[in-house]
């Protein structure tokens, strides 16, 4: 039973490894390919809220430091580490849309299993 | 069949992860290593080593500031590789005067949301600026500003018709205000070189205090205008303009 104590007691975690789950069988079993983005950028949110969960801290304020603020402080580090994601899964997400475009002006489908037919 | 052996895949992957999840310790717990390795001293020194209060800004521009250029090489690579994958479907400027992009539909929108989204914009666009601006003071920073910008552009380019919005597309296809996160960092690395010795330092001197805060102002001014074009700039090339 304590494993399943250890898990009930890190539920935040388990959210995020099931949204992962859910975005990555998005990914998997979807063959649209703006399906597959969109799986993509579920993972990527999963993977997100589990770096800022991991930051906070039991009654914990925002890493503001002023005279009018105490502490706790929320960690800033996997904050910043996690805005420096969201810029990443922007671009990655920018890019994976003109690629289709470009693939739906080609072969005017985006379905993976008639794209390999076209092949 | 092929949904079962998906579903059957992420059940494999779930379960040694749920395994891994359950042996960490536990969110909040003050004693976590997140909060007793590098970030006990960020919070230690850090508002008087950056000399911003919102460390998250601090760690960005101040300690990680490596980790930010790397960031805003980033999202100008994926505007260029944006740009490379979709070549423009007119000349630049042609979009101004007609519909680009092989006859899409003309969005019909409501005069109420047409007003709404009017009135609304120069308050979004004061938010945006503040946002920006008082970044190492209050919750934002450049790319939080940036990405309301971008938004606001976005916006506006969908609600209002070609002829009001026309300095719109020009503005985000403008080279230097696309670049300007680069830019401004590049600045900023060679002031920090000149005046420190080390690329993206800041002098520490008390008496330089005001030079350091208009660099990390400078550096939140680019990257927030620069985002904000970036993402408009691939907004309208993903239309088709």
């Amino acid at each position: 039973m304590t494993e399943v104590d250890a898990l009930l007691q890190n539920i935040d975690y388990a959210a995020a490894v099931i949204l992962f789950c859910i975005g990555l069988y998005v990914v998997v079993a979807k063959g649209n390919l703006i399906k597959k983005l969109l799986g993509l950028n579920i993972m990527e949110t999963a993977v997100f809220a589990f770096i800022v969960t991991s930051g906070m801290v039991d009654g914990g304020h925002a890493p503001i430091v002023t005279e009018a603020a105490t502490p706790p402080f929320a960690s800033p580090l996997p904050h910043a580490l996690v805005l420096t994601g969201i810029v990443v899964a922007v671009s990655i997400t920018a890019l994976a849309l003109a690629l289709i475009v470009e693939v739906y002006r080609r072969y005017g489908t985006i379905e993976a299993d008639e794209l390999r037919e076209t092949d | 069949m092929k949904r079962a052996l998906a579903a059957a895949a992420m059940v494999a992957v779930a379960v040694p992860m749920l395994v891994a999840v359950s042996a960490l310790p536990r969110p909040g717990a003050p004693d976590g290593p997140v909060h007793t390795q590098v970030a006990a001293r960020y919070l230690a020194a850090g508002a008087a080593e950056t000399g911003a209060p919102n460390l998250v800004t601090g760690v960005l521009l101040g300690y990680r500031s490596f980790d930010t250029f790397g960031e805003v090489m980033i999202i100008f690579t994926a505007l260029a590789a944006v740009m490379a994958a979709l070549p423009a479907t007119g000349a630049d400027g042609a979009a101004d005067r007609q519909p680009a992009g092989g006859g899409l539909p003309a969005i019909r929108v409501s005069p109420l949301v047409a007003f709404v989204v009017r009135f609304t914009s120069p308050f979004i666009a004061a938010f945006a600026l503040w946002v920006i601006l008082k970044g190492h003071l209050f919750p934002g920073g450049g790319f939080q500003g940036g990405a309301i910008l971008g938004a606001l552009g976005i916006l506006l380019t969908i609600v209002l018709d070609r002829r009001r919005v026309w300095p719109l597309p020009a503005v985000a296809r403008s080279r230097l205000l696309q670049a300007g996160g680069p830019l401004a960092f590049a600045v900023v690395a060679l002031a920090g070189l000149w005046l420190t010795g080390y690329v993206l330092g800041y002098p520490a001197d008390p008496a330089l205090h005001a030079v350091r805060s208009l660099m990390m102002l400078l550096l939140e001014v680019g990257i927030g205008f620069g985002g904000g074009a970036i993402i408009l700039a691939l907004f309208l090339r993903l239309r088709g303009d």
